[in-house]
């Protein structure tokens, strides 16, 4: 049976350590030079701190990872790329990008409605010996493509492997954890498959208070949030670009 | 058929037109882009095995629990130890990109003598000579482990002096010490049975104390209920992180808590919302209310609110013995919930003294020391870059990463991340002893000394680290107290050796005291303690005790604004 991994991310939860971005960024071997912007940096993740636009002692500041939003609907990334570069796993869910595969348009960061994508200014470079340190089960990307989140997949793979060492046909899902799922210090971020009702996640992204970004233009992200604050919930349907009411950090 | 010059033209034009429709010129712009961008000298990770190993992380002292993805040797990732009861598997997001930091550009690479270029024998010598001229003072950051005994054996043997420079949560602790005869280092916050916990700017939820340890507390007993087990009301001038998070955020007058926190002591007395206990604070409520920003009716209100889900349990940012003094005011020390004495101290390896060394002799050891009359000083690696010890003596500074401008005669290279065995007692703000040891996970990048393993071949009667980590192991097992949480949960008392327990620890195993009631804690306040303005830093980031930030870390916050760092950490 195909699984429909996503996430149900607890906005009231989260606290904006930051310590997603820093382990999605190790587990995938994100350059640590040159130094960027926030235009031009590579932010798989990244959390954005966001208020209600109020001042003094009415003012309210929350905390929303973006990722990649793995469309599962007219996945407008995979609609827009001339390369192939982007398709959407059958058995998964996953959005995937294929940087052999890319040319480097961008169309598809244009496309994205969610800011999620991001372009590889330069060759990726790290201080003299620090390659060291590189996760060996990611390769490095090079320069001239667009990259994102694609919710570790090679956790998955090595899953996978450890299942099929085992003789298992299926991965048992408590192997298979991103790493900013597992770097959340509070629990934030719950992951699992939406295709399967016994699945926690399953049944958190049918809770109250659960909402996904941008939900009118019907791409039927599989990354839900979940927020008991009215003014969090209205922002889900603004730009998320909107600097006036959600700034970076 | 004769082809004429014009078929020529229109048979090339015809070609070049026709070739675009064929994926050939495409291919052939992918590819020479494909070739471009896969320079031979862009780094690709080895492709070997991973191997999971554990250890703890001993960037600051509160020593979180680390499980590290090794790969050919070195450290190739960073999670938490979810077996480990103290973070329950949670670590502070600088520690995920740690494995990065011995490579930092500004890693110390070799031995400095004031500019210019030295080498270990001449540091060594050079040591020698000063500590047989004079006296030698050896600062500490972390106290209490088995490479700060050795620090303190070789000062006290040289007839000099062992000083420790304690970070923000220890310092929170020094009143009770003041009003009590038990130690700073055996008491600790017990977060965990507390029902309201009053945050005076304290970064409770941005990595004060044990980064893990309040967070996954808070998250399971208060994130967005309206009505939590656990009320965190956060005070505080400005919106952070915590007060974005907290049940209540009360904004007041930066500098103004401790007045505050006497007002509210006054409420609380005056309206018998708890039994009287300690002296009434001089300051009035409407001083309170004037100094602060709050109406008295906020104030009131605040006061009851607080006492009206106990134990309640006032935190400072640093020390401020007018938040102590509220403590002493709710009921909150020495009780479940509130303050607490960790042990009687007769069931740990380390004891007390060495752990708090310069309360015990004299004032100096909470400020910034001063230094006179010495030769030479020992600064380790351990104590934060940014202390500079006002003295004349000749400074040897131990340090993995270059802070920029120091003004030590000696900089020294210390070992970095996991580069060397080191052991871990109890964090600071921790409610019950704990003891682990950090195995040394890799060989270190370039050539180090940490300031005890120099002091040991200076003074070869030294004990040894590892000579002092196999005693405190042999000495909790001698106890059979306690648990030890590893790959499984073992008591101590059913662990077969002490060797079998020694190489649990060494193998990243932790032992934990029994949370058994809190040991007796009598503290005696006769008068309100002077209104303090305590120090706030802005960012726990940028208090780090390391002289740099890992780089994905301030790369990645520099992209995203999402904290600001010293601008000399970001590079």
């Amino acid at each position: 049976m195909s699984a429909r991994y996503g996430m149900v991310i607890d906005i009231d939860r989260c606290t904006g350590c930051g310590s997603c971005m820093v382990a999605c960024a190790a587990e995938n071997n994100v350059p640590t030079l040159p130094k960027a912007t926030a235009r031009t940096g590579l932010t798989p993740m990244l959390v954005r701190r966001v208020s209600n636009g109020r001042e003094g002692n009415a003012r309210r500041e929350s905390f929303i990872p973006i990722l990649c939003m793995h469309c599962e609907h007219d996945t407008p990334c995979v609609e827009v790329c001339p390369q192939q570069a982007v398709e959407v796993d059958k058995a998964t869910g996953i959005v995937m990008q294929m940087p052999q595969r890319c040319l480097g348009c961008r169309y598809c960061m244009t496309a994205c409605p969610y800011h999620a994508r991001y372009f590889n200014w330069w060759d990726p470079a790290w201080p003299a010996g620090m390659e060291k340190s590189l996760n060996p089960g990611v390769s490095v990307r090079m320069r001239g493509v667009v990259e994102k989140c694609n919710l570790c997949h090679a956790r998955l793979h090595a899953a996978k492997e450890r299942a099929a060492a085992a003789g298992k046909k299926e991965i048992d899902p408590t192997d298979y954890v991103p790493a900013c799922v597992e770097a959340c210090p509070t629990g934030a971020i719950h992951f699992g498959n939406l295709a399967d009702s016994n699945d926690p996640v399953w049944q958190e992204a049918r809770s109250p208070h659960v909402f996904r970004l941008l939900a009118r233009i019907g791409t039927e992200p599989k990354v839900y949030y979940k927020s008991k604050e009215p003014w969090v919930r209205a922002l889900a349907e603004s730009n998320t670009g909107n600097e006036a009411e959600a700034q970076h950090g | 058929m004769k082809v004429t010059r014009r078929d020529l033209l229109v048979w090339s034009a015809g070609a070049a037109a026709g070739l675009l429709v064929t994926p050939v010129p495409w291919k052939v712009l992918d590819d020479v882009s494909i070739w471009s961008q896969n320079w031979p000298w862009i780094p690709q990770p080895a492709r070997v095995p991973i191997e999971v190993k554990q250890s703890f992380c001993t960037l600051c002292p509160n020593g979180c629990g680390l499980r590290v993805r090794m790969a050919a040797g070195w450290p190739v990732g960073v999670a938490g130890v979810t077996m480990n009861p103290i973070t329950r598997g949670a670590l502070c997001p600088l520690a995920f990109g740690a494995h990065q930091l011995n490579w930092h550009p500004r890693r110390m690479r070799g031995v400095r003598y004031r500019g210019g270029i030295s080498s270990w024998p001449e540091a060594h010598a050079a040591l020698t000579k000063a500590s047989e001229e004079g006296r030698t003072v050896v600062i500490d950051g972390y106290p209490g482990r088995a490479a700060s005994s050795v620090l303190e054996q070789f000062a006290l043997k040289r007839g000099g002096s062992y000083r420790v420079l304690f970070g923000a949560e220890a310092r929170g602790l020094r009143p009770y010490e003041t009003w009590s005869d038990v130690p700073a280092s055996s008491l600790g916050y017990d977060l965990e049975n507390a029902k309201t916990i009053v945050s005076f700017g304290a970064p409770l939820l941005d990595g004060w104390g044990v980064p893990g340890r309040f967070t996954r507390w808070w998250a399971e007993r208060a994130a967005g209920a309206e009505d939590p087990q656990l009320r965190l009301i956060q005070i505080e001038s400005s919106l952070s992180r915590t007060a974005a998070r907290s049940w209540k955020w009360i904004s007041i007058v930066e500098g103004s808590e401790s007045t505050l926190a006497a007002g509210l002591a006054r409420v609380l007395i005056e309206q018998k919302l708890v039994p009287a206990r300690g002296p009434i604070p001089a300051v009035t409520v409407s001083d309170a209310a004037k100094r602060s920003g709050l109406t008295t009716d906020q104030i009131q209100e605040l006061a009851r609110t607080i006492a009206a889900e106990r134990p309640a349990l006032a935190i400072s940012s640093d020390e401020n013995p007018s938040i102590a003094a509220l403590n002493i005011v709710l009921g909150s020390v020495g009780v479940s919930g509130g303050i607490v004495r960790r042990t009687k101290n007769d069931r740990y390896p380390v004891p007390a003294e060495a752990r708090y060394p310069m309360s015990r002799k004299d004032g100096e050891t909470w400020g910034t020391p001063t230094i006179s009359g010495a030769r030479a000083v020992v600064v380790d690696a351990s104590v934060p870059w940014d202390f500079v010890p006002e003295t004349d003596a000749e400074v040897f500074r131990f340090a993995a990463w270059d802070g920029g401008s120091s003004k030590a005669d000696w900089l020294l290279p210390a070992p970095g991340f996991l580069e060397d065995l080191t052991d871990v007692p109890s964090p600071p703000s921790a409610a019950v002893e704990s003891y682990a040891v950090a195995p040394a996970l890799t060989k270190p990048t370039v050539d180090v000394r940490s300031a005890a393993q120099l002091l040991v071949s200076i003074d070869s009667s030294l004990t040894s680290i590892d000579n002092i980590i196999h005693g405190r192991c042999a000495e909790i097992f001698r106890q059979r107290a306690g648990t030890l949480y590893g790959r499984e949960i073992a008591p101590v008392a059913q662990i077969a050796s002490a060797e079998k327990l020694e190489e649990q620890l060494r193998n990243g195993a932790v032992w934990i005291t029994e949370s058994a009631k809190p040991a007796a804690l009598r503290c005696e306040l006769k008068e309100w303690p002077s209104l303090a303005v305590a120090s706030q830093d802005p960012d726990w980031a940028a208090a780090w005790p390391v002289a740099m930030l890992p780089p994905l870390a301030s790369k990645l916050y520099s992209e995203s604004s999402l904290r600001e760092a010293p601008a000399r950490r970001n590079s």
